[in-house]
């Protein structure tokens, strides 16, 4: 009977059901939709940060920002010797540590015996400039009447007269980032962010192995391939294999052993940044304040040092999803509420000589706010499906559209030292986010959790108004139905 | 057996107190028939309230069968409404939404029958009113008479000791009027019920054995020799 009845009554009041399951919906579905791009926005964010960190990492350290005209500033200087043969071409290249601040290779063992710590390694970027082309010596002209002694000459003692024309240089100057990596322990670090597509990774019996690791990005502009040879500081690394970054940007152009690096770099037993996995996420904030009190002149920056300095169209779009779209959400479902109960009070109310028929027939009050409450449960489920199903088409168009959002990192240069950057707009992985921006498509992805909680919505509305309506119900004197129609 | 004394029921109207009922004392035998007249505000359906426990009077007892329905608490009073007491309405007050079927079968939950138990009594019950036919109508399908023999199906399936009837000829035409209540005179000596029926029509009144007329409250009681 109660089946019956419920189902009967749904139908006889279609469009108050209708009412009341699509203001549901409508709430349910921007839940869906607002918690859904806030994931995406999270994951978006996630993605910027592992680019820079790569996975596993909780934080880095870095050497402290060298105070103002304190010889933080260094420029490059490139020297060519004078060649005979004038079509020789001449290639020189700098190796430069990105943000020239190093720590001594030992932080990477003092950091890793900090309390909490269950991992740190050392990586050493750096930046290369190579400049490659050719001078053109000038020809001399001689003048007409140059060299010849004239009469009452002879001031020039004989020398020819004339000038230099043509002549001078055609230089190409080609920049790209390398990264030393510690290839004994290669689960955190920068190269974790990427995947091996071509080729393999670094063997750990390749310390100090001449073999490199090219992001596939840089391998195509340069045409390199697995097999080929890239030169740094004139030696030639074999490359072993190509990577390609998960999402954004590569942390480097080109990967190869951390010895390899220090000694191209003129940088025996240093580092630039020390990656460090936390035993805990519960723990990163001790393990940060660990690292700054027990090892003096590094900064520490976790992953949300640097998600707050993300910014661009990904921050105000986290920022709307987070603000705008959690009230509008919120304020929906409290709207949708009300109406759900005043609409399932008002039919209480003209149903009292109904209710109040079936108290006289015997019903229990119970039983009667039963039959309310149920009601108003299949309604609330009603929007609650529909809400989901509109909710989930949302997410899917978002997803679909992939509307790309543009995350610029560390602009501020305060806090957890980062900004600090080096002439050339870079700074290593974990200092270099004066420049860095990506792009990322935002994705809207649908959570069992997201559903299971719009579900429990639907329900909560579907009981907040059948509580409304129940207590309306359960309060009826069943001499009503009589004095109705007396 | 009803047995009131001192009823009254005292409502405020405004800053004004009004007796519907004025200390009223009334003896109904089992299996007795009672029509209760008077103007209409004079009391008859807040007497019929009492009579049915879905209202309590503000002084006085309701003892029916020796159990004063008006200190009854309330889970018991509805279980008295639910297994002893069948109600007919002047405007049948049917579910609207529900078959002439499921009507009935309304007043057989709280009883907790099972579904089959509960088709079969009220099949058997519409049978009765000579309905057996028209089991899946809805009220909206059928004549006010129609209407009236669901709701006294729905009274009787239960099989109470008492019948009461607010009026159950008021919406309904002359034929249909004397068909209802030949209906409901059958049904009465059938079932050996404890018949109560309000109604403002004098012809029906006269008819009955005895006559409750109600005035400002007060009750006064004819008996009809000649029935």
């Amino acid at each position: 009977m109660f089946f019956t009845y419920l189902r009967r009554e749904l139908r006889r009041r279609r469009k108050a059901a209708l009412v009341v399951a699509s203001g549901l919906a409508l709430g349910i579905a921007l839940v869906i939709v607002v918690s859904s791009v806030s994931s995406g926005m999270s994951k978006a964010q996630d993605k910027v940060l592992q680019s820079l960190y790569g996975l596993s990492t909780d934080m880095t350290v870095t050497k402290a920002a060298a105070a103002p005209g304190s010889g933080g500033t260094e420029r490059p200087r490139f020297e060519f010797d004078a060649k005979d043969d004038e079509d020789a071409t001449q290639s020189t290249d700098r190796v430069m540590v990105q943000g020239f601040q190093t720590l001594a290779s030992s932080t990477v063992g003092k950091v890793g015996k900090q309390d909490g710590v269950a991992d740190a390694v050392g990586g050493l970027s750096l930046t290369v400039m190579k400049v490659d082309g050719q001078f053109k010596r000038g020809e001399f002209k001689q003048d007409g009447s140059a060299g010849q002694g004239g009469p009452g000459g002879g001031q020039d003692g004989g020398q020819p007269q004339g000038r230099v024309e043509g002549g001078g240089a055609s230089f190409d100057v080609n920049s790209f980032t390398v990264y030393g990596t510690d290839v004994t322990q290669q689960d955190l670090g920068p190269l974790t962010s990427s995947k091996i597509t071509k080729g393999r990774t670094f063997k750990a019996a390749e310390t100090d192995a001449e073999v490199a690791i090219v992001d596939s990005a840089y391998a195509k502009e340069k045409s390199l391939a697995v097999g080929s040879t890239v030169t740094i500081s004139g030696t030639a690394y074999t490359i072993v294999g190509i990577s390609t970054a998960d999402s954004g940007d590569a942390a480097a152009n080109v990967y190869i052993p951390l010895e390899q690096a220090q000694t191209v770099a003129d940088s025996k037993d240093k580092v630039t940044t020390v990656y460090v996995q936390a035993a805990g996420s519960q723990q990163i904030d001790t393990v940060k304040a660990a690292i700054q009190k027990n090892i003096p002149g590094t900064t520490v920056t976790t992953s949300a040092d640097l998600a707050d300095t993300v910014s661009g169209s990904l921050s105000t779009a986290s920022d709307l999803a987070a603000g705008v779209g959690k009230w509008l959400s919120v304020t929906v479902l409290i709207a949708a509420f009300l109406v759900a109960g005043l609409l399932t009070s008002s039919a209480v109310s003209r149903r009292v000589r109904e209710f109040g028929t079936l108290k006289a027939l015997g019903w229990k009050s119970g039983r009667v706010t039963r039959q309310v409450i149920g009601e108003a449960l299949v309604n609330g489920l009603m929007g609650g499906v529909l809400g989901i199903a509109v909710g989930v088409a949302g997410a899917y168009a978002v997803t679909a559209v992939s509307p790309t959002l543009t995350a610029q990192l560390g602009a501020t240069g305060g806090g957890g030292g980062m900004g600090g950057g080096g002439p050339m707009g870079g700074g290593g992985p974990g200092r270099q986010t004066a420049a860095k921006t990506l792009d990322i498509a935002l994705t809207a992805p649908v959570s069992l959790t997201t559903v299971l909680v719009a579900v429990g919505l639907a329900v909560a509305g579907g009981l907040v108004a059948g509580a409304f309506g129940g207590w309306r119900a359960s309060r009826l004197r069943p001499a009503d139905a009589l004095r109705r129609v007396a | 057996m009803y047995q009131l004394k001192g009823v009254t029921k005292r409502y405020m109207r405004g800053k004004n107190p009004v007796d519907a009922l004025a200390g009223v004392d009334l003896t109904i035998e089992d299996g007795g028939r009672l029509v209760i007249q008077g103007p209409t505000g004079g009391g008859k359906s807040t007497l019929l309230q009492m009579l049915g426990g879905l209202d309590r009077p503000t002084s006085g007892t309701i003892e029916l069968d020796g159990v004063d329905l008006a200190t009854l608490p309330e889970s018991r009073l509805t279980k008295v409404r639910a297994e002893s007491i069948g109600f007919v309405f002047q405007s049948f007050n049917l579910i609207p939404t529900l078959t002439a079927q499921e009507n009935v079968e309304t007043a057989l939950v709280p009883l907790g029958l099972g579904a089959k138990a509960r088709r079969e009594r009220a099949a058997q019950a519409l049978e009765s009113v000579g309905l057996g036919d028209r089991p899946t109508h809805l009220p909206g399908e059928m004549s006010g008479g129609q209407q009236q023999r669901v709701a006294i199906a729905r009274a009787l399936v239960k099989r109470p000791k008492v019948l009461l009837a607010d009026e159950p000829t008021g919406n309904l035409d002359e034929s249909m009027r004397d068909e209802i209540m030949e209906l409901l005179d059958g049904l009465w000596k059938e079932h050996g019920l404890t018949f109560v029926m309000v109604t403002h029509d004098s012809s029906l009144a006269r008819k009955a054995p005895r006559v409750a007329t109600i005035r400002k409250g007060r009750v006064t009681v004819t008996e009809n020799a000649a029935v």
